[in-house]
């Protein structure tokens, strides 16, 4: 049941009715029993039995990990044992591939959701062992926060201890939660529908064509690329939030407008944050806290000096989270390459060459603060993250790299105005509809970035849905005629319907 | 949530789906199918004496402007290509809603069809679905047309499948019906000046029966006793074309069932002499449909057969059906253009094969 399908609509509907009739404390019970029917309902509804597993295995190492009391050795045996077990089973399905190359490992597919709900029933698990989180006692309970059906297909990565009240506890029907949630939802389908799959036949064409369209071609095909997995899965966020919203759960943010990101590590704290928290959590700074680590950072500040030995240290670190973060998009290296080890270089070269850059903009008397600069570092953070994406698009690694020396070795700028890129499998009138759409969505997030600037100079927080009070604060008429309007424009300009092959999201993969 | 905020919501609900259904409507795709549907709902209440439900050999055969012009009979086709014999009992109930008819006339040639060859293609199912009016009848017309449950939402809403004719919107004639009505000028008839020369069938002589598909004897005898139920009139037809021998027992089968329900039944390829049809000049299409000559002359023999076998009034010079004075001196006007066409093609023999040539 793909979250842009009519059938979800029906499906949301129903829950929503069926989630506020009840009493307030068999809400939740309503939404696990919705999430049994979701994943039923799914391409492989057999498949179910691996996220119960995953959360009978953590529900069952909870009670272990109760029952062990304070022996430290049976608590990390208990800890390795649910670790294992739960990334064992994400392992055979996602890495097996990898490991033994493309016509070995396990050739089924996937339960649905799978390293979305491994990753949160972890973290759930690392966070109760270091005693920051409750153990949950109620299999149901651990089931809903492993399995709740918005973030089965792609996240967010939620933390149970911050999340835990708003799932349990009751909630009345709210006028806010509920028309913020829907116009979240319409936001999010307008993403997806509009400008995400008009992009993907763009990407389809140049990525699957490459040797017919060299040069300027490559970086039309990457840039919509780049922007088609923005729209996808940002998008399908927009949607899983909105429906938690209007159950009256907010749920972390995984986007914060990351195109206006100024240097790579702000991007991944801008894009798909729950990810890079979940792996700062429990992979960077476990890691660094190991005696192997502690150890050899002590060795290094020796062998190097005190500042070069701890950033190597550090560095090394990074590149194990790196490499993580490479390996859970995918098995397979062009997913390590693109969106892991790649991200590491760029930031260690950034780290590594600073002073230098600081010592030349010093000479030629540049204004680092200034917003020419912030401008150039935002635009090159993007060509970089396009660079990126090229190898998570591509097919492979080798495929990646041949594309971008021909995007760079090939010269014909001038196919961009002769209407060639019209062969690239949108009309005219879509890439009109795409490029109003595209303005839209970046005046929109200009609005989110002022406003989360404003926010943080004054010390206070930002949320999301600012925009959207914004827009409720205005007279009757001018907001029920842009909804109104927004709502047509989605219905209309929407890629949907019989003569439709609508794609998955993205993420929904991984 | 207070009592104010379940207003807003739902005042911006119907606000809502009523631009839905005005835009579907509007981008609906334009037609004559779509212009005949919106014709009949324009029509004035209980103002049509005989409604025609069948497929494609109605709207060219049948030239209802000229039998109103001949007899003052307002005869009105709600009919569509390869129309489903299955949809006959919905479009009675939906005629029911705004009209009154004396007579229902059923044209029997989709009853003789395969089903298979019918539901394959969805445009046949959607020329009917989705040029009616939003309507409970329009979901139990769905729900009975299209096997296929998983698909059916996309006729319910069938903004589904228009929506991406956008641009449309900026097309003033497609605004014309923007409500699911609109005056059809010629009532529905679809005049046509090809020529394609066809074989005179010879069948008055078959008598043999031969069984149609279950499935078509299962919706005839639906409809049968539906008409039966509520007491309806109804004449089932044949319309003249190059029928194999075959065919004609089909329908000898067929009469047999619906003179068992006490209703009548007019096979015109028995009375072919007395239509008098030239088969070199009066069908557009081989002997499938005839061309506008050809309508005149089958229109005149049915117009002559509804005079002499029900009581039907006539209307000419009552002020409630000036509409039908128009389409009348509409209809002679174009005849004679369409004559000339047909008389100019014939002497270049410039024929064709299919009503879709041109």
């Amino acid at each position: 049941m793909v979250l842009t399908s009519f059938a979800f609509l029906i499906f949301f509907t129903i829950v929503f009715a069926v989630y506020y009739l009840v009493p307030g404390k068999l809400q939740w019970m309503v939404l696990l029993g919705a999430s049994f029917v979701y994943v039923l309902f799914s391409e492989h509804p057999g498949l179910i039995l691996f996220p119960l597993a995953a959360v009978t295995v953590t529900w069952g190492c909870l009670r272990l990990l109760e029952k062990v009391g304070t022996d430290q050795k049976k608590r990390r045996l208990v800890l390795w044992a649910d670790i294992l077990i739960l990334l064992g089973i994400l392992f055979v399905f996602k890495y097996s591939r990898f490991v033994q190359g493309q016509s070995g490992g396990l050739q089924m597919a996937a339960p649905l959701g799978l390293s979305f709900y491994t990753f949160i029933l972890v973290g759930y698990f690392i966070d109760v062992y270091n005693g920051i989180a409750k153990a949950e006692r109620n299999w149901g309970k651990v089931a809903l926060y492993g399995m709740y059906f918005p973030l089965m297909t792609s996240g967010p990565i939620v933390s149970f201890r911050e999340d835990e009240n708003s799932f349990f506890t009751a909630h009345k029907l709210d006028y806010n939660n509920l028309t913020y949630g829907v116009q979240r939802i319409l936001w999010g389908f307008f993403k997806e529908l509009v400008i995400s799959e008009r992009l993907s036949k763009v990407a389809a064409t140049v990525f699957g064509n490459n040797a017919d369209y060299p040069g300027a071609y490559i970086w039309v095909g990457v840039l919509c690329f780049t922007l088609q997995l923005y729209t996808n899965f940002s998008g399908c966020m927009d949607i899983v939030l909105g429906v938690s919203e209007c159950f009256g759960l907010r749920l972390p943010e995984n986007f914060d407008t990351p195109f206006f990101a100024k240097s790579i590590s702000e991007y991944w704290r801008r894009w798909h944050a729950t990810l890079g928290v979940w792996m700062k959590d429990h992979v960077f700074y476990p890691l660094l806290r190991t005696n192997l680590f502690i150890q050899q950072g002590k060795w290094l500040r020796k062998k190097c000096g005190r500042k070069l030995g701890k950033n190597l240290n550090t560095w090394l670190a990074m590149f194990i989270l790196w490499f993580s973060v490479g390996l859970w998009h995918g098995g397979d290296f062009k997913y390590v390459i693109g969106s892991g080890l790649l991200h590491w270089f760029y930031i260690v070269l950034g780290e590594a060459t600073l002073p230098f850059f600081v010592m030349v903009c010093g000479k030629l008397h540049l204004n680092m603060q200034s917003k020419g600069m912030d401008l150039f570092r935002i635009l090159r953070t993007f060509f970089l993250v396009n660079i990126g994406n090229t190898f998570f698009r591509a097919d492979s690694t080798g495929h990646a790299l041949e594309m971008l020396k021909e995007a760079f070795t090939v010269w014909n700028p001038g196919v961009l105005w002769d209407g060639s890129i019209l062969e690239l499998g949108m009309s005219l009138s879509d890439w009109m509809v795409v490029t109003i759409s595209l303005i839209f969505v970046f005046i929109t997030s200009v609005m989110q970035y002022r406003m989360a600037e404003k926010a943080r100079a004054n010390g206070e927080a930002y949320t999301y849905h600012a925009l959207r009070e914004k827009m409720a604060a205005k007279p009757i008429i001018l907001r029920w005629t842009f909804w109104m309007v927004f709502l047509f424009v989605v219905i209309l300009w929407g890629q949907y319907g019989p003569d439709f092959s609508a794609a998955e999201f993205i993420y929904a993969g991984f | 949530m207070t009592k104010k905020q379940w207003l807003k919501i739902c005042i911006f609900v119907v606000l809502f789906v009523w631009i839905l259904m005005t835009v579907t409507y509007v981008l609906r795709m334009s037609g004559k199918t779509k212009d005949r549907f919106a014709g009949f709902y324009a029509e004035k209440k209980n103002t049509v004496d005989v409604v025609m439900i069948g497929s494609s050999p109605v709207y060219p055969c049948y030239a209802a402007p000229y039998i109103y012009g001949t007899t003052g009979i307002s005869m009105y086709p709600l009919s569509s290509s390869m129309q489903l014999p299955s949809a006959g009992y919905y479009l009675v109930k939906e005629t029911e809603k705004t009209q009154h008819p004396d007579l229902y006339v059923f044209e029997l040639r989709m009853y003789s069809g395969r089903a298979n060859d019918i539901v394959a293609n969805p445009s046949h199912i959607r020329e009917v679905t989705d040029n009616m009016k939003y309507s409970w009848n329009r979901i139990d017309t769905i729900n009975t047309l299209v096997d296929d449950k998983d698909s059916r939402y996309t006729y319910y809403f069938d903004i589904f499948k228009f929506h991406s004719n956008w641009p449309n919107l900026l097309n003033p004639a497609q605004w014309r019906s923007w409500t699911g009505s609109a005056p059809e000028p010629l009532k529905g008839f679809d005049m046509a000046s090809r020529v394609g020369p066809g074989e005179e069938p010879d069948v008055a002589d078959v008598t043999e029966t031969l069984p149609a598909e279950a499935l078509q004897e299962m919706y005839l005898k639906k409809l049968l006793a539906y008409l039966q139920e509520e007491n309806l009139n109804a004449l089932f037809i044949v319309t003249p074309y190059n029928l194999d021998a075959d065919k004609q027992k089909q329908f000898n089968y067929l009469e047999e069932i619906i003179a068992s329900y006490g209703y009548d039944t007019l096979n015109m390829n028995e009375h072919l002499e007395e239509i008098g049809l030239d088969w070199s000049r009066d069908f557009q299409d081989g002997g499938g449909h005839t061309n506008a000559a050809g309508a005149q002359k089958v229109s005149q023999y049915f117009a002559n057969y509804l005079q002499e076998h029900y009581d039907l009034t006539d209307h000419r010079g009552d002020a409630a059906y000036r509409s039908w004075d128009d389409a009348y001196a509409l209809y002679q006007e174009q005849y004679d253009e369409a004559l000339q066409d047909i008389a100019r093609r014939v002497e270049e023999q410039d024929f064709s094969t299919s009503v879709n040539d041109d």
